[in-house]
């Protein structure tokens, strides 16, 4: 019995951090979404990019990853912020057939991006070695008679709460401060938003340069218990999308929670199905939420006068 | 007196010049390999190998005296293409034999050629089983068939560590799932029963749910099947979940190379690893050639590297040894081949449902202080392997 409870809390702990990583991953994504109507296909690549950032700082540097989110931060801002000016808003202007051709243009911009990434740094997996990647807290080293043990890796923890600061961080911006509402405002309603006097235009500039931020803070947070390599894009920015769908677009409390439903959601899945089935449980849950809940869970809070 | 030196000098020139013509004879040798492909990345491994033997041999005095000078043909690692160009260095050529060529299917095709004309062949690097079980005469292969490559790791299993279970993690593609399904049969074959197995995604983040579960069925060993970067993550989140088993034992190349090591740093320790051949290995001339091939390349060599490398001082002994350079003296020498190379003892037996095919010992390698060391066979260890392994716990 004790051993069932052990597994189970076990997973559970793994989900939850796993989710709280992706909820980050998902939260720069929906932030697009909602301010521009545009599903970022790039996002994936500019986590790749800001992992090499963290990569090339310890390697030449000996800067630690968590450090490196200070500077890979910023960075990834004002590439998001170029990407938009530069890139993006002249797409938009241009009338053209397909309305979603911005989309089109981020998935073009993610394959300059990892197969630039290809050229200059090769296909080759790499990771930063740091000596804490594979220590961890043990209950039984604090409870000796424990039934059972559990274990608590340092780096995904650390993650994880860096992760939830920066999440918090987020989210007094987006409420108290003037340029956080102003995004708000056009995320709800881009023509009224203009009529009260806010900059649409560099809102949308803020807003993916803050995306593009946020999936770069991801990236560096995940450097310590991952690797890289150029192709990883594709596979964050899938789960980017299924946390935003799941989220409901646009939400961003609605993306903190599809984050952790789908890190738990996955665990559970690799600890009682097979783990060879979790890409099918994404999928499946992918599925559901469009089919049973369009809104995805903006949809239930608002029912219940939760969100915002 | 003047005579006497005219004659002296003039012998000496005619010696000079006879044994400058001797010299100058040459042994063409061409060499089927795909160089351009997607298989293009292991030709250009073994074409530097084949160079780097034949420069020392012409170094040593060449093949009977005479210069040995290599010519590549690329077979794109296409079978139909390998077929003619064997079919060209046997008709057009007229070379009383064949080594070479790359894959499987490649090493096929020229078989068939080369059997039909009766012209011995020295498969080198083709692992599939089949292609030393159809009863050929003149094809013989220097590699383990691909059901052999563990056999290294059975033997150290059976003799030192006698585990009772095992649980098997691989990752969901072909590759994988063959490894698991021959360690299914090994642990048949041991008596140790199959507690779990359970494929994964390659490139997941998070192991340690299914790590959670292997821990409770507590098995003996450990067993995965996975390439570089999850062989890591794997060692590393098994050491943060303190899983303790007898043995740890990867299956597959992504354990046996220094990446592995890198990734996983201290959680790599004790891990041991079935492979053919490595740059530390204890075979005569093994080290000279990895560190050669490095002062090149940049890199060390793969097992397959070696193999060409040591083909062509497989040939080199057997056109030493042959009768005459026909090519049936030249496949009963090659039949009598016993000697050691840098890749291994090479000796061509028919059994098992094999004929003419070298029954190597494979190795395993065990990551000891940071470093790969051959443990197994115990004749060719650099170290004594460690076992049993301390726990986790224990450790540092």
């Amino acid at each position: 019995m004790s051993v069932q409870i052990e597994i189970f809390l076990q997973t559970l702990i793994a989900g939850l951090l796993l989710g709280g990583l992706y909820a980050l991953i998902g939260i720069g994504m929906t932030l697009i979404m909602g301010v521009m109507k545009i599903i970022n296909l790039a996002h994936g690549e500019l986590m790749m990019v800001a992992m090499y950032i963290a990569y090339w700082l310890f390697v030449l540097f000996h800067i630690d990853p968590y450090v490196s989110v200070l500077i890979a931060t910023p960075v990834m801002f004002f590439m998001g912020v170029a990407i938009q000016k530069y890139l993006i808003n002249p797409v938009m202007k241009v009338e053209s057939i397909l309305p979603e051709n911005q989309v089109i243009l981020t998935v073009g911009i993610g394959m300059v991006l990892s197969n630039m990434a290809t050229i200059f740094f090769t296909s080759d997996y790499r990771s930063t070695p740091v000596d804490y990647a594979s220590n961890a807290f043990y209950l039984s080293d604090y409870w000796r008679d424990s039934p059972i043990e559990l274990s608590l890796s340092i780096p995904w923890t650390v993650s994880f709460i860096l992760a939830v600061i920066i999440t918090v961080s987020l989210w007094f911006f987006l409420t108290k401060t003037d340029t956080g509402k102003s995004i708000r405002a056009t995320a709800q309603d881009k023509d009224a938003a203009l009529m009260m006097g806010v900059n649409v235009e560099r809102m949308r500039v803020v807003t993916f340069g803050l995306g593009a931020a946020l999936v770069g803070a991801a990236g560096c947070l995940f450097i310590p218990i991952y690797y890289l390599y150029p192709a990883l894009g594709g596979k964050f920015t899938l789960i980017a999308f299924v946390i935003t769908i799941l989220g409901g677009l646009g939400s961003t409390i609605g993306a903190i929670i599809g984050g952790l439903i789908l890190g738990i959601f996955e665990s559970m899945t690799a600890t009682y199905v097979g783990m060879g089935w979790a890409p099918v449980g994404r999928f499946v849950i992918f599925i559901a939420a469009l089919i049973f809940l369009p809104g995805g869970v903006a949809a239930i809070l608002r029912r219940h006068k939760l969100g915002k | 007196m003047k005579r006497l030196i005219l004659t002296m000098t003039v012998s000496l020139m005619v010696m000079v010049f006879t044994a400058g013509l001797v010299a100058a004879e040459t042994l063409d040798i061409t060499i089927p390999l795909p160089l351009t492909g997607s298989k293009a990345k292991f030709g250009e491994i073994e074409k530097r190998s084949y160079e780097i033997a034949a420069e020392e041999i012409n170094a040593a005095g060449g093949i009977k005296g005479k210069k040995v000078v290599l010519h590549f043909e690329d077979s794109q690692g296409k079978p139909e293409i390998a077929r003619a160009i064997a079919e060209k260095i046997i008709d057009v050529k007229k070379q009383p034999f064949v080594v070479g060529a790359y894959s499987s299917s490649c090493s096929k095709a020229i078989a068939a050629v080369a059997e039909e004309r009766k012209i011995p062949y020295l498969v080198v690097t083709g692992a599939s089983d089949t292609i030393t079980r159809k009863n050929y005469k003149y094809i013989f292969r220097m590699n383990p068939s691909v059901s052999y490559y563990t056999g290294g790791l059975r033997s150290f299993l059976k003799k030192v560590v006698k585990p009772k279970s095992v649980a098997i993690l691989y990752e969901s593609t072909d590759f994988g799932t063959k490894g698991a399904e021959g360690m299914v049969k090994d642990a048949k074959k041991l008596g140790m029963k199959v507690v779990m197995k359970e494929k994964y995604e390659s490139g997941a983040v998070d192991f340690k749910p299914i790590l959670s579960k292997l821990k409770s069925k507590r098995p003996d060993v450990i067993y995965m099947v996975s390439y570089v970067m999850d062989a890591a993550l794997l060692m590393r989140q098994i050491k943060e979940l303190r899983i303790d088993a007898k043995l740890f034992a990867g299956g597959a190349a992504g354990f046996a190379i220094p990446e592995f090591i890198e990734n996983a740093k201290d959680a790599s320790e004790y891990v041991v690893t079935a492979t053919l051949w490595s740059p530390q290995v204890a075979y005569p001339g093994a080290k000279e050639f990895a560190e050669k091939y490095k002062a090149r390349a940049g890199k060390y060599p793969s097992y397959h590297g070696a193999e060409a490398y040591s083909a062509l001082y497989v040939m080199k002994d057997v056109l030493e040894r042959a009768k005459s350079w026909t090519p049936d003296d030249i496949r009963d020498a090659l039949k009598a081949t016993d000697i050691v190379t840098a890749f291994g003892p090479v000796k061509f037996e028919d059994r098992e449902g094999y004929q003419n095919q070298n029954f190597m010992d494979t190795l395993v390698l065990q990551v000891i202080n940071g470093k790969h060391e051959t443990i197994w066979p115990e004749k060719y260890a650099t170290k004594k392997y460690v076992y049993p392994i301390p726990k986790w716990r224990d450790r540092r």
